[in-house]
C-alpha cells in the first residue's frame, strides 16, 4: 500500500503491520498444529481457534493508532479514504456473494477471506485516491 | 481553493520538499495543497501564514 515511507509514524505503522501479519501466519500454524495433535475441547478449542485473529485485531488497532499519531493531515486523509473504499468494497462483495449463495447456490465464501479482501480493496482504493491528487 | 503558495515559495527559492520539511508534512501534501486539490486545516493554514510571515487571507482565497 505504501511504496515509500514518508514519516517515522508511517514507518512504525508499516513495521507493526508486518509484525501483525507475521504473527497471524505463526498463530495460524500453531492453531492448526494444536487442533491436529491435541484435539482441544470446550473453552480450550475456542481459545486456540481465536489465536490467529488476535494479530488481525491488533493490526486494526494499530491502524487506528496510526491515524491518531500521524501529524500529516493529507496522508491521514489518504488512508481514511482508502479505508472507506476498503470497507465499501468488502461490504459490497460479501453482501452480493451472500445473495449468490442463497439464491444461485454459489460456492460458500469463507469468512476468513473478509480481512485480506478488505485490505485488497483498501489498496486498490488507495491507488485511485492517490491518483486523484497527482 | 486558490492559493499563492507557488509564488511565495519561489520568492524564497524553496522547493516543495523544502516547504514540506519546514511544515513537517510530506512533499505530496505540499503539492496537493499548492495545486488546490487539498484544502489544509486551519492549524496548517496558520502554520503556513506564520512561515511566510503573512496572513491566511494573503495566501488563500476562495474560488469566487
Amino acid at each position: 500500500m505504501f511504496c515509500s515511507i514518508k514519516s517515522p509514524t508511517e514507518r512504525r505503522y508499516v513495521i507493526r503491520m508486518w509484525v501483525s501479519a507475521g504473527l497471524c501466519v505463526l498463530f495460524s500454524v500453531v492453531a492448526a498444529l494444536v487442533f491436529r495433535f491435541y484435539h482441544p475441547h470446550g473453552v480450550f478449542s475456542y481459545l486456540a481457534a481465536v489465536l490467529p485473529a488476535l494479530p488481525i485485531i491488533g493490526a486494526l488497532v494499530y491502524t487506528g493508532v496510526y491515524l491518531a499519531e500521524e501529524k500529516d493531515e493529507f496522508q491521514r486523509n489518504l488512508l481514511v479514504q482508502s479505508l472507506l473504499g476498503g470497507t465499501g468494497g468488502i461490504l459490497a462483495v460479501t453482501t452480493t456473494w451472500s445473495y449468490l449463495e442463497d439464491f444461485a447456490h454459489a460456492p460458500h465464501l469463507d469468512l476468513v477471506w473478509v480481512y485480506p479482501l478488505f485490505w485488497l480493496f483498501a489498496g486498490i482504493s488507495y491507488g485511485f485516491v492517490r491518483a486523484r491528487y497527482r | 481553493m486558490k492559493n499563492r503558495l507557488r509564488v511565495l515559495r519561489a520568492e524564497r527559492d524553496w522547493s516543495q520538499a523544502d516547504l514540506a520539511q519546514r511544515l513537517e508534512v510530506s512533499r505530496q501534501s505540499v503539492n496537493a495543497i499548492e495545486t488546490g486539490k487539498f484544502d489544509p486545516s486551519l492549524p496548517l493554514a496558520f502554520k503556513l501564514a506564520r512561515l511566510f510571515e503573512t496572513t491566511i487571507e494573503a495566501i488563500f482565497s476562495d474560488e469566487n
